[in-house]
């Protein structure tokens, strides 16, 4: 029985039987890649709710496929702020101002708690996007950032190692972004109504 | 009691009033004649306490005499740069008289050195200038006020140094002798201000001194049942002194931006507990919260036997202006919720957990960015949109991630190696800068890609030996 089946598509019109794909449609926010936009189940990034972008290593592309959002969110007339919670290294002010940010809306947190700055600002209601690297989270921590993304009507994007891809997660997204020739190869790990694929996107001017 | 109204403080109440009121912020005339000033008569019943400090007193100084001086008296007036006038015709009758109020007011100056003068006079210019002059006169009748003053030299007035030196070629050297001279001709040879400085002097028309209000400070103590060293109960018993000082606000219309608790020990002394918050604030629950944080990072050595809370810098607080919009919604801010976030994450992770990020204009990569405090999200300029959205047009391509400090990579064949071979992408881009202040640089930055496909932003040194450092990485 295949998908074309007559059968099957008499039973999928009974009234009792959902599907996923038929979920309501969320605008996402736009990635500024086009064939990204088409590739995420709500047409871009989650408006609201954590992200998890599993890496195989640090400085894969990963920023880069979140910047041009990221400075769409920060230039909108009722911007919040978009904080970055324990960044490995200093983010470079020239770079993120080239890519079209307003610095005046980006604030650094460092200090020796990362997941409790997490939590506070994600909660807060006073960001647009808070961007976290955290070494080692556990699923129960996950889900306490993906309540409080939720609650302060936050995109929360939190960055790990590749091997977390074993473990579950409630975060709304899962990518997996590791480096390929000129561009970066994205692999969508859960999502909602989604399928797993694989997508290979090129740089812009590479 | 004496009511004097200011002829200023009179037109601008009636300002709001008069429908012709006019541009300038003149009043219109008519309604004044009403509310004339008290004729001086009211003067009789002052006495005013002149404090002459020998020597030049800085202001603050002054200001600190004058809010102790307030014990004797409500009304206490700085006389710049080495006076001070108390009217204490009311608080004679508690200090034992004229006699009784000198010994307490010589006693409260008693650490200055020399002494200051002090004379009693029914006008505060009176009062000053006799102290002034050196003589510690008690004049209570007015009717002896000219008499007892005659005999002072005209310096004491602190006349401009012409006029004097004019008085006295007339031959006039005391206020006796001014005194005598008739009035038209001595306004038309020396001025209308300094006839008005006789006036005030022998109360013919009334003085208005400003009345020094000492700075508002909270401080409040509260001693512990028994020792604790538990923080969560530290906090609870700090609550009623945080209750006490949010009433204590709210009443006087101010806000804290710096907060102190003291916890003070039986031996040891004693632990400070400060706050610095990133916005004045009166909100007691909230400052609470905050101290919960701070406090559970306080290492105690000692048991605590009682807490004081102090709040020395109190600012004005307008009451909060709301939004249409609620939070989340289109245009609602997010201001007082950004403010609320960054005091709680300087309170849990220390001072300067939190920063911004600015640009500087330089070519030097490592000079091109620099830290600030976190701008509030309220204040947003039209102007720094455009601009950034003028400068984004094409520029040479920046990495995401600075390092820190150039990290030296290896080379193999004059080509840089970082876990294998680097494979350049880009032509080079020369940044040779900074030979005036010391920190130059010569370096040619391409952008590289390595085994693993990672971009990566390393330059190559002008100068021998050519070694090869990495700068960034792209991210």
């Amino acid at each position: 029985m295949g998908v074309g089946d007559p059968n099957i598509t008499r039973l999928l019109e009974h009234p009792a039987i959902w599907r996923g794909r038929s979920a309501a449609q969320r605008a996402g926010l736009p990635t500024g890649f086009t064939a990204l936009d088409e590739y995420l189940p709500d047409k871009g990034w989650p408006r609201t709710g954590l992200i998890e972008i599993l890496v195989t290593r640090f400085g894969s592309g990963e920023l880069t496929l979140l910047m041009p959002a990221l400075a769409a969110l920060t230039r909108t007339a009722a911007a919040r702020w978009c904080v970055w919670v324990a960044p490995p290294l200093v983010p470079f002010a020239p770079a993120l101002v080239s890519c079209g940010m307003e610095l005046d809306r980006v604030a650094v947190v460092g200090g020796s708690q990362p997941l409790w700055a997490l939590e506070q600002t994600l909660g807060s209601g006073a960001c647009d996007a808070v961007l976290g690297w955290v070494r080692q989270v556990q699923h129960r921590q996950v889900r306490r950032l993906q309540l409080a993304a939720e609650r302060g009507r936050t995109l929360g994007v939190l960055f790990r190692p590749r091997r977390a891809a074993r473990e579950t997660s409630t975060a709304v997204l899962r990518l997996s972004v590791e480096p390929c020739a000129s561009g970066a190869r994205i692999t969508l790990l859960k999502g909602r109504s989604a399928h797993r694929a694989v997508l290979d996107l090129p740089w812009p001017g590479s | 009691m004496a009511v004097h109204l200011h002829p200023s403080a009179v037109s601008t109440a009636n300002v709001p009033s008069a429908p012709a009121a006019r541009a300038d912020g003149t009043a219109p005339s008519t309604p004044l004649r009403s509310v004339r000033p008290a004729p001086h008569t009211s003067s009789a019943q002052e006495l005013w306490a002149g404090l002459h400090l020998n020597g030049l007193t800085p202001v603050q100084r002054l200001e600190e005499l004058a809010s102790r001086a307030q014990r004797f008296s409500p009304r206490v007036s700085l006389a710049p740069p080495d006076g001070l006038l108390l009217e204490v015709a009311g608080s004679l009758h508690l200090f034992g008289g004229v006699a009784g109020l000198r010994r307490e007011l010589t006693g409260e100056c008693g650490h200055l050195q020399p002494p200051p003068v002090l004379a009693f006079a029914p006008t505060p210019l009176a009062a000053l200038t006799a102290a002034r002059a050196g003589r510690a006169l008690v004049i209570e009748d007015p009717a002896q006020l000219v008499g007892l003053l005659a005999p002072l030299p005209i310096a004491a007035l602190r006349w401009p140094e012409e006029t004097c030196a004019r008085l006295a070629r007339a031959g006039v050297r005391t206020i006796g002798a001014v005194l005598r001279l008739p009035r038209a001709g001595f306004a038309r040879r020396f001025g209308v201000a300094q006839l008005a400085t006789l006036d005030a002097l022998t109360g013919r028309s009334r003085e208005v001194r400003a009345t020094h209000r000492s700075a508002l400070r909270f401080r409040r103590r509260h001693e512990l049942d028994c020792e604790l060293s538990d923080h969560g109960r530290l906090h609870a018993a700090l609550e009623p002194l945080l209750a006490a000082l949010g009433a204590f606000l709210t009443t006087h219309q101010c806000g804290v931006a710096q907060l102190e608790c003291r916890l003070l020990h039986r031996n040891g002394a004693p632990t400070s507990c400060r706050l610095s918050l990133a916005a004045s604030r009166a909100d007691a629950p909230q400052l609470s919260a905050l101290f919960r944080e701070r406090l559970s990072l306080l290492q105690l050595r000692e048991p605590v036997r009682a807490l004081e809370l102090r709040a020395d810098q109190l600012l004005p607080q307008r009451s909060p202006c709301r939004g249409l919009w609620q939070l989340g919604e289109q245009g609602g801010e997010a201001a007082e919720e950004s403010e609320g976030l960054i005091d709680r994450l300087c309170a849990r992770l220390g001072e300067g957990a939190v920063h911004g990020l600015a640009r500087r204009a330089e070519h030097r990569p490592e000079c091109a960015w620099a830290v600030t405090s976190p701008p509030a999200l309220a204040a947003r300029r039209a102007t720094t949109r455009r601009a950034a959205a003028a400068e984004h047009a094409g520029p040479p391509a920046r990495p995401l991630w600075l390092l820190p400090a150039p990290q030296p990579l290896a080379a193999q064949g004059g080509l840089p190696r970082r876990r294998g071979a680097l494979r350049l992408l880009s032509e080079p881009e020369r940044i040779e800068t900074g030979w005036w202040d010391g920190g130059e640089i010569a370096r040619d930055y391409y952008v590289a890609i390595d085994r693993h496909g990672v971009r990566l932003w390393v330059f190559r040194e002008r100068e021998e030996p050519h070694r090869w450092f990495l700068h960034g990485i792209f991210g």
